[in-house]
């Protein structure tokens, strides 16, 4: 079937799910691999067709589109995905395998709302979408029953998650109940009117997109939640549903709405700000480095929204820049963090003391990551925050760029000492740390994404501001 | 008595769920919270419903109720796993509450 037809994306996955769900009914207890490779399996063959979807088709009376910014997003979570799986595949103890096809039923059920979420035109659909997003990934957080944080991680999560949607769900009732339809293409015409019921409900969506985002101050679930999961799902988490509450935020907030967005800009702004300034700053006295990703995560945050704030097409572009670029540098220093963590039981980072020399591949792998989120030159993340700043001056807000700029140098330092203990200082077990090869080839990856996008970012800024374009065209 | 009458009522049902989840301690009563939020939304979705004649927001009102009733049985789950490893249904960990 071709892919470009509205659905079949995700009417396949759904198949997916369900064949993974049957797998499980028959292989009670296998305790093997097998749903991981189904899974994996699919999830590339989907990934091909999502690669070769042409957009500009809608469907179900125009709830439901396929255009560019959805496939950018599409292809975004099926990347993210693929990753994820693969990294998940070097988790081999008894706990996690036996109850495997679970957690691939829970994980790709999510995917599918992310999938939906990217292609809703209405209100109905993104809420369902977003909650279908959602649930499972509270179950996901919990998974690890047996881990002592798993139960507390997956209930913050679980709390916040459904506060915000509820939230979320009040806003919509009152955007709703000023259009009178569902319709997210009557929103930009109330916007321009400045109808009260119409701002009250977006303001209340903001805050609840706030949360599912992880923008300060609603950012308080993410490092319990980052801590208490398993690594290669959190590599999935702070990147995937992140992106999914951009789309939302593009859909009910830019497209088509033109010159109304400016309204957005100070609240936006502030946001971004007092995001940026408190992740990187709570970032500096962490000591364990999922705590600090979670932070820094939460700073990258903030970086998005400043992007946001230029409310302008290159500020959209160099949003949809900056998520790629951040994809794959964050996904690739989890996965580095899950192979230091199997080996040496712990995610402190007194234990990356010496990893040069023990593993010099992993440590040069982890310093390109963390050199990327950091924004050193010919790394992904340089040109991602180079395009923000950019985007942000050419509106006029020095103050905003200025303040990003400073507070990127926090960020390189807190990157920087755990760079520190793997070169500088010598380590205690000269033993090299064991790599799985599905492990090695998701950070192979994730090296091979930074450095194309650091070394030849034009192509790809290129095709961003393409789709940024169509976001501001339809007004 | 006019929409507005519905949608006070609503905005009151909702600030009382939020201070539940506020001020709670016991994570069942936090959840009776969330659940207090999510009726006056369908509050609000039927009021405006009925006064625009459009059936749509009922639509997703139905839609509303299921998602909730999905959402409050997997957090009953994570409260009985919480209350089999800690022995406690209480969120006295649940910092962010104080943050």
């Amino acid at each position: 079937m071709d892919p470009s037809w509205p659905l079949v994306i995700e009417g396949w996955l759904f198949a997916l799910v369900l064949v993974i769900f049957v797998l499980g009914l028959f292989r009670r207890q296998a305790g093997d691999a097998v749903a991981g490779w189904v899974t994996l399996a699919g999830l590339v063959g989907l990934s091909i067709a999502v690669w070769n979807a042409e957009p500009g088709r809608v469907a179900l009376e125009g709830t439901f589109v396929l255009d560019e910014l959805s496939l950018f997003g599409k292809r975004l979570f099926m990347v993210a995905s693929v990753l994820s799986v693969l990294a998940t595949q070097a988790m081999t103890h008894a706990s996690f395998r036996r109850r495997g096809t679970e957690y691939y039923v829970a994980f790709l059920a999510s995917l599918l709302g992310m999938l939906v979420l990217a292609s809703a035109r209405d209100l109905i659909v993104l809420f369902v979408a977003f909650e279908l997003m959602s649930i499972p990934l509270y179950f996901l957080t919990g998974f690890l029953k047996g881990e002592k944080a798993a139960p507390e991680g997956a209930m913050k999560f679980f709390l916040v998650g459904s506060i915000s949607s509820a939230v979320v769900l009040y806003g919509l009732s009152f955007v709703y109940g000023a259009a009178g339809t569902t319709d997210m293409s009557a929103i930009p015409a109330l916007m321009a009117t400045v109808n009260p019921l119409v701002l009250l409900g977006l303001a209340l969506m903001l805050g609840g997109l706030g949360f599912k985002i992880a923008a300060v101050p609603f950012h308080m679930w993410v490092p319990d939640t980052y801590e208490a999961a398993n690594t290669p799902f959190v590599a999935w988490i702070s990147i995937a549903p992140k992106t999914a509450g951009f789309l939302a935020i593009f859909r009910l907030y830019v497209e088509g709405v033109g010159e109304g967005a400016v309204l957005w800009v100070p609240i936006v702004s502030v946001l971004a700000g007092v995001t940026i300034v408190s992740g990187n700053l709570m970032a500096i006295p962490q000591s364990n480095i999922k705590r600090l990703l979670a932070y820094s995560g939460v700073a990258h945050i903030g970086y998005l929204l400043l992007g946001l704030a230029a409310m302008s097409v290159s500020g959209v572009g160099m949003v949809l820049f900056y998520l790629v670029a951040y994809l794959f540098g964050n996904m690739g220093a989890f996965f580095v963090v899950q192979a230091v963590a199997a080996s040496e039981g712990s995610d402190e980072i007194e234990k990356y003391q010496g990893l040069a020399r023990r593993s010099p591949v992993l440590a040069l792998s982890l310093l390109l990551f963390l050199l990327s989120l950091g924004g050193i030159p010919f790394m992904a993340g340089f040109w991602a925050k180079l395009f923000i700043f950019w985007a942000v001056v050419e509106q006029g807000m020095y103050w905003l760029a200025f303040l990003g700029a400073v507070l990127t140098v926090v960020a390189l330092y807190y990157y920087l000492v755990v760079a520190r203990r793997m070169y500088i200082e010598a380590s205690t077990n000269p033993a090299p740390i064991p790599v799985p090869v599905v492990l090695m080839v998701a950070i192979g990856g994730c090296v091979a994404g930074i450095l194309l996008m650091g070394v030849y970012p034009e192509p790809w800024a290129r095709a961003f501001m393409r789709v940024a374009m169509t976001l501001f065209s339809t007004s | 008595m006019g929409l507005s009458a519905y949608l006070a009522l609503a905005a009151v049902i909702f600030s009382i769920g939020l201070f539940g989840v506020m001020t709670r301690r016991n994570a069942v009563g936090i959840l009776l919270g969330i659940e207090l939020m999510l009726n006056a939304v369908n509050i609000n979705l039927v009021a405006f419903s009925r006064f625009h004649g459009d059936v749509t927001g009922m639509v997703l009102t139905v839609f509303a109720i299921c998602i909730t009733v999905a959402e409050v049985a997997l957090g009953l789950a994570i409260v009985i796993l919480l209350f089999r490893t800690r022995r406690t249904a209480m969120a006295d960990h649940v910092d962010w509450l104080k943050g």
